[in-house]
């Protein structure tokens, strides 16, 4: 054991035992302690262990890998198969299916919104016939591997509250994101790497203008080093990794080493327990110098993973690049790797551009999930691939001329989820004529988070933080875990 | 964020307390023996010891929010939790737990009868049953809320030890460290005082001068000169103003989607000038939240109203105007309540408060005096939102008045519109041979009928006076629009639905101390600051105690409601905040009583025994000893070699920054370039504070999106790597090596290490210190010396140029040494 360690053992057993007799009065005490965060007892919780009493249950995933797909990718072209929609073709949709709905200020003041039926082909695929889109032929490949959720509702109207809703559980900025409240109550798995790391690309074209607030992956209140930590596709993987030119590993660690000991020395000087931990950070510093190139160095991948994975796979920053990176963190325990890609906002230029997408996401996508279940990752990693809501049945624009497409759309959209216990190869939820509304059982935005975090053993209503006198949780006061779609 | 994280951060302190113990699972037998021998000794107080239970377990259902409440229940007001009910039990039977239905139904076996209910996830400890069965056991005395009564000047307590104290401070931390059995530490050495104070005073080190002075002056009062010569120094108010940037949600951009530059920056200078000048604090906060409103208003004034129109602005183009216009009015009402008075008011936008008695309709109420800025909820006035107060030069004044007088007599002369002259090269620009425009120009010109030359003139004047006035200096302020808004409940506060129409007002809980009610703005900032307001000085010196010892007496800093934390020294809150205005608000005797006191003065040297027993230092047995905000480290930094800027005020600035992020974020649309030579050095409150993608040199911040009172403060491996190898930090440690080489002793390294160690510590190396910082450099020297093109490297970067005349491999060293000493622990933290 090294020194810092013996040193904190120690405080802390003299903590433990020296507390609650001689410390400042109990009933004082007990008023002063309401903040609900609860070590194990008395010993100091060290990062990469779980607050006292989680996981709550037995976990099915020991990681999540979630495939954000940003701007809303269209149910109707992908997943969601209405070919009853063609007799309706150019049709209003009855006010009796739109019910009054929101619009947003593009549509809102669209003369005609006429019915548009799929752009694409449907085809059956899998033990159970389901049906994809041809524009999505890997996903097709691997789809008795994954739960498609047809019945997925949200309420924000607009790509930033809505991504917000989906990561935090709120529409407003400022609370914690879902990876924030994993490693907040599980810890992290290595102590090499950070527990929450966020990737993001976007689409070539650059067609959507949806941009990538960093409080989608921000710790809110809780303390900061829960945020999610980005690994960025160009200069250093993480901000600041890299030594001073002409500061080598070597130069480094010997300059480690003796900050170490002054650093020692004060410590045994002042008796801070804050010293030692800072002691280990720097060297947890270093380690990360090490382990995080070595992850984002793809040189040591096979030809065989660029195959897999696609051609778009080789260029640093793009979403194939990203998977492969994903399933290397997977690979080291990192509790949640969390991809945002953005391109999916097609108003005008559905036509082209949802090709492109699918093109530039598909195979990725698929050969992620291929990958882990070979390397035998997939029973203990939960995939979710999935926009911030839907896109509407009717044509946003003229669907005669050359540039149409759909508008945003709350009311239901589909997403899917893989591994760690999510039942493979079904679809879940039913969805009326248009594709418009869910007619049975539907998932909303707080019932997926309630499932993730169960998947990894937390019961939703438990994970909670009390701020601003309030006791916050990812979930609100809301949600419930879809448990028909859970083996 | 990993492995051998930080231990003693705020946030997981409660850890190591007792109720941790009781959560932790040892034999209930052993807790409830220590639980009940000590309680026995204390009698129970309502506001330390019951309310917080109550409210924490309870009023989530039985309290405030009429519209939650269960079985008609209320067991935040005295009458009703005392009185019978309908169905004719008595919730709490004072001196009866066994007639209380609360007794009987907290302790429950029947799963069905068990309060707080099972599905609530809310549970009573042994300990937290014992206390309210103890309580209403001793007669169940109710109290108001205690900070919402108007604290009483409580008399000094009595000391056994007659000595320590130093002043009426010392009194409070001494008595209740004698009565749990403790010392407090000896005075710290004068050199670690002498940077604690200077960094808390000015928010930078001493320098060598500075140091060797107060070591020389053996006068009694040495201390309090430095004291007073750092209260009067203009780095002061840069030092206090960084809280107030975090508490007023200061940036220089609008936020959301586009992003769109501000120019804040004159209310920013208005408050480090007020600071410096000493304003008192009613009138700093008079002037920020009404000085549109006082009798003739300076320009100064209107500018300190630039407070509230900090808050973000929504330019995205699908808005409702009206929509982001109340997010506004809610931002502000929100921001100045917990600014000022400590209260989380937003929760009771959308319903009754659920702990604290807020109504909705008293939000509504509070909200209105916000609600009357003459302003459209969009983004009107490049880039910003009226009103916006112009500051014209002298020059662009005089360049306007002319301009505007020429155009006059243009119009005077016939002159009316330039359509048509403007259109013709405008639709030869769409021809095919934009080559040949200056042709077809040139013979429009020739061929110009009076009429056109005139209309051309007075385009060209116009153009020139609208670039005049673009280039005026502009900053948002609060100005009321002539017909009064009416302010309307909205449900679930949401923009467009209206409920009942309500009149100014505050909230009738915090309304103890007067009788009148405010109409306005500005009587509203009056009642503030109203010298019986319980709140607002309790509230805003816990915040310096925060600062200067990094927790508040009240550690929930940003709520001083029922939910928010008893306070540790609840007297001594009282006699600072009856202080504070009892001496006029006067904010730098404040901040000089807390410096003086010999509890700041203490030694921050902890023991294993201290440890044990407050291990977050909360009772102050010793000195505060804390990591410094990250914009000050970069600031002293800076400062050790020499390179900071000292300009006051202007303009922000923005220092190195790895590239591409900005481009990241915006997809490409904005670009950051780092300015040059000297604005790559000014202190970090200068830094250009971007919302979506704030400056990444610094941590634990807040994100300027929205008022922030208390921030968090981690310990991690990100941290480390930020000052050890961030462009500034590096540089600071190249120049700060060729400051200890230049003025050092050529040949001596132990001098020159000794130099580097005393300027960043303010004290000599040990032995056993120097002889390490010695071998590390003459292992970096022979490292370098095998590698010079590694030592140019480091020695180049930064953009200042090196030194040519020193030596690079030397300097090399040297800067591996300095960049050692800039990551000691003892220099990033104030000691």
């Amino acid at each position: 054991m090294n020194p810092q360690d013996q040193f904190k053992l120690l405080m802390t057993r003299r903590q433990f035992f020296g507390r609650s007799v001689t410390g400042i009065g109990a009933a004082a005490l007990a008023s002063i302690l309401n903040q609900d965060l609860f070590g194990a007892a008395g010993v100091v919780r060290k990062d990469s262990m779980p607050l006292p009493g989680l996981p709550h249950f037995a976990p099915k995933a020991k990681r999540i890998i979630y495939l954000m797909q940003s701007g809303a990718p269209s149910h109707i072209d992908l997943f969601n198969y209405k070919p009853g929609l063609e007799k309706y073709r150019g049709q209003e949709i009855p006010a009796s299916v739109t019910m009054g709905q929101r619009l947003t200020t593009m549509t809102g003041k669209q003369a005609n919104k006429s019915v548009l039926p799929s752009i694409t082909k449907f085809a059956q695929h899998g033990r159970n016939g389901t049906w994809i889109s041809d524009f999505l032929p890997h996903t097709a490949s691997i789809v008795d591997d994954i739960c498609i959720v047809k019945s997925m509702f949200t309420e924000a109207i607009n790509h930033a509250p809505a991504v917000t809703f989906f990561l935090t559980g709120s529409e407003m900025p400022g609370r914690p994101s879902m990876g924030s409240w994993l490693t907040y109550g599980l810890g992290c798995e290595n102590e090499n790497l950070p527990a929450f790391v966020v990737m993001t690309s976007r689409d070539k074209e650059n067609s959507c203008g949806q941009i990538f607030y960093d409080y989608y992956w921000g710790s809110g209140f809780l303390p900061s080093k829960y945020q999610g930590v980005k690994f960025r596709g160009e200069g250093d993987p993480v901000l600041y990794l890299s030594n001073p030119a002409g500061m080598s590993t070597s130069v480094r660690r010997g300059i480690l080493d003796d900050l170490a000991q002054l650093n020692e020395i004060k410590q045994k000087e002042m008796w801070d327990p804050e010293i030692a931990t800072r002691i280990s950070q720097y060297e947890m510093a270093y380690r990360m110098q090490a382990s995080v190139p070595e992850l984002s160095d793809l040189s040591t991948e096979p030809e065989s993973t660029f195959e897999a994975y696609g051609p778009e796979s080789r260029r640093p920053g793009s979403y194939a690049r990203n998977c492969i990176l994903a399933r290397r963190l997977a690979e080291k325990g990192v509790r949640f790797i969390h991809l945002l890609h953005a391109g999916w906002d097609q108003h005008k230029n559905l036509p082209t551009q949802l090709k492109i997408q699918c093109t530039d996401t598909d195979q990725p996508s698929a050969a992620l999930i291929k990958d882990l279940k070979q390397r035998g990752l997939l029973e203990d990693t939960l995939v979710v691939w999935g926009g911030e809501f839907g896109r509407t049945p009717f044509c946003q624009g003229d669907p005669a001329a050359k540039e149409f497409g759909r508008d945003h759309h709350p009311r239901c959209f589909s997403l899917w989820m893989a591994g760690a216990g999510v039942k493979p190869g079904i679809s879940f939820g039913e969805t009326d004529d248009y594709a418009h509304n869910v007619v049975k059982d539907p998932v909303h935005v707080h019932d997926l988070q309630a499932t993730i975090l169960g998947q990894m053993g937390i019961d939703h209503t438990k994970l909670t933080y009390k701020f601003q006198g309030r006791h916050f949780r990812l979930t609100d006061v809301h949600g419930k875990a879809v448990q028909e779609i859970l083996t | 964020m990993n492995a051998h994280s930080q231990n003693l951060e705020t946030e997981r302190a409660s850890q190591r307390f007792l109720p941790t113990i009781l959560r932790a699972g040892l034999t209930a037998f052993v807790l409830l023996s220590v639980v009940v021998s000590s309680e026995a000794e204390t009698e129970i107080q309502f506001n330390r010891d019951v309310r917080p239970i109550l409210s924490d377990k309870c009023f989530h259902c039985h309290g405030p929010d009429k519209s939650k409440r269960k079985a008609d229940l209320r067991l935040d007001h005295k009458e009703t939790a005392l009185g019978k009910s309908e169905s004719g039990k008595t919730a709490i039977a004072p001196g009866k737990p066994e007639a209380s239905e609360v007794v009987a139904r907290i302790t429950a076996a029947n799963e069905d009868d068990l309060m707080p209910p099972k599905k609530s996830g809310r549970t009573l400890s042994p300990q937290e049953i014992q206390t309210l069965t103890q309580w209403i056991k001793q007669g169940a005395k109710w109290e108001t809320h205690w900070s919402f009564q108007t604290p009483q000047r409580p008399a000094l307590p009595k000391t056994k030890d007659r000595h320590w104290a130093k002043n009426e401070i010392d009194h409070f931390i001494l008595a209740k460290l004698e009565s749990e059995k403790l010392k407090p530490s000896r005075e710290a050495s004068k050199e670690t005082l002498l940077r604690r104070v200077t960094l808390d005073l000015n928010g930078l080190p001493p320098t060598t001068e500075e140091l060797d002075n107060f070591l020389k002056d053996k006068s009694p009062n040495a201390y309090e000169k430095v004291v007073d010569r750092l209260l009067a120094s203009p780095r002061y108010g840069e030092r206090m103003v960084l809280e107030w940037l975090d508490a007023a949600r200061y940036a220089d951009s609008n936020g959301y989607q586009g992003d769109r530059v501000r120019t804040m920056w004159p209310w920013r200078d208005w408050v480090i000038d007020a600071m410096n000048k000493n304003m008192p604090f009613d009138q700093f906060t008079v002037e920020q939240l009404a000085g549109d409103l006082l009798p003739n208003p300076t320009t100064a004034q209107k500018i300190a109203t630039g407070f509230n129109r900090n808050h973000m602005l929504n330019g995205e183009g699908g808005r409702i105007p009206e929509e982001s216009r109340v997010d506004y009015v809610f931002d502000r009402t929100e921001t100045t309540a917990a600014v000022w008075l400590g209260v989380t008011l937003g929760c009771a936008r959308c319903h009754d408060h659920k702990y604290d008695s807020f109504k909705q309709k008293e939000y509504f109420q509070v909200s209105s005096f916000f609600n009357n800025v003459a302003e459209v909820g969009g983004v009107d006035n490049g880039g910003m939102a009226n009103p916006v107060l112009e500051m014209p030069t002298k020059k662009q004044t005089e360049e306007i008045a002319k301009l505007k007088m020429e155009i006059a007599a243009l119009e005077a002369q016939g002159g009316t519109n330039t359509l048509q002259i403007a259109d013709k090269p405008r639709a030869q620009k769409k021809g095919k041979k934009p080559a040949k425009q200056s042709g077809p120009v040139k013979t429009v010109d020739t061929v110009l009928s009076e009429p056109e030359k005139l209309a051309k003139k007075l385009e060209k004047a116009r153009n020139a006076l609208s670039n005049i006035e673009n280039s005026v200096l502009k900053t948002m302020v609060m100005k009321e629009q002539e017909n009064p808004r009416e302010t309307f409940i909205l449900a679930v506060g949401s923009y467009d639905k209206r409920l009942e129409k309500v009149t100014a007002g505050v909230p009738a809980s915090l309304n103890s101390f007067s009788k009148t009610i405010p109409t306005n703005r500005l009587e509203f900032a009056r009642w503030i600051v109203d010298p019986a307001n319980p709140l607002t000085p309790r509230v805003i010196v816990n915040r310096y105690w925060q600062q200067f010892f990094g927790v508040g007496i009240v550690k929930t800093s940003e709520d001083f409601g029922v939910q928010g934390e008893w306070p540790i020294h609840k007297e001594l809150l009282d006699w600072l905040a009856s202080e504070f205005v009892r001496s006029g608000w006067n904010v730098k005797a404040m901040h000089k009583l807390i410096v003086m006191s010999a509890t700041y003065r203490q030694s921050s040297k902890s023991t294993p025994e201290l440890n044990e027993r407050d291990p977050d230092n909360r009772l102050l047995a010793r000195g505060a000893r804390f990591r410094l905000p990250s914009a000050l480290l970069r600031d002293q930094a800076l400062a050790f070699s020499g390179l900071l800027n000292e300009k006051l005020g202007g303009p922000p600035v923005k220092p190195y920054q790895p590239p591409g992020l900005w481009e990241d974020m915006s997809l490409g649309k904005l670009s950051y370039k780092p300015d040059k030579g000297q604005d790559l050095y000014r202190r970090s409150l200068y830094v250009f504070w971007r919302r979506t993608i704030g400056p990444t040199m610094f941590f634990d911040t807040s994100a300027r999106q929205v008022c922030t009172v208390r921030l968090p403060r981690t310990n991690t491996p990100l941290h480390s790597l930020l000052t050890l190898n961030e462009t500034a930090y590096v540089e600071a440690a190249r120049v700060l090596a060729e400051r200890i080489m230049l003025e050092g002793e050529p040949t001596k390294p132990d001098e020159r290490i000794k130099r580097a160690f005393r300027l960043a510590t303010s004290r000599s190396p040990g032995s056993a210190e120097l002889s390490i910082l010695k071998k590390s450099f003459a292992r970096l020297t022979s490292q370098f010396q095998n590698n010079k093109e590694a030592a140019l490297q480091l020695v180049s970067i930064g953009d200042k140029p090196r030194d040519p005349k020193l030596d690079v491999v030397q300097l090399a060293a040297y800067t591996g040494v300095a960049n050692l000493i800039l990551n000691l622990d003892e220099v990033l933290n104030k000691e």
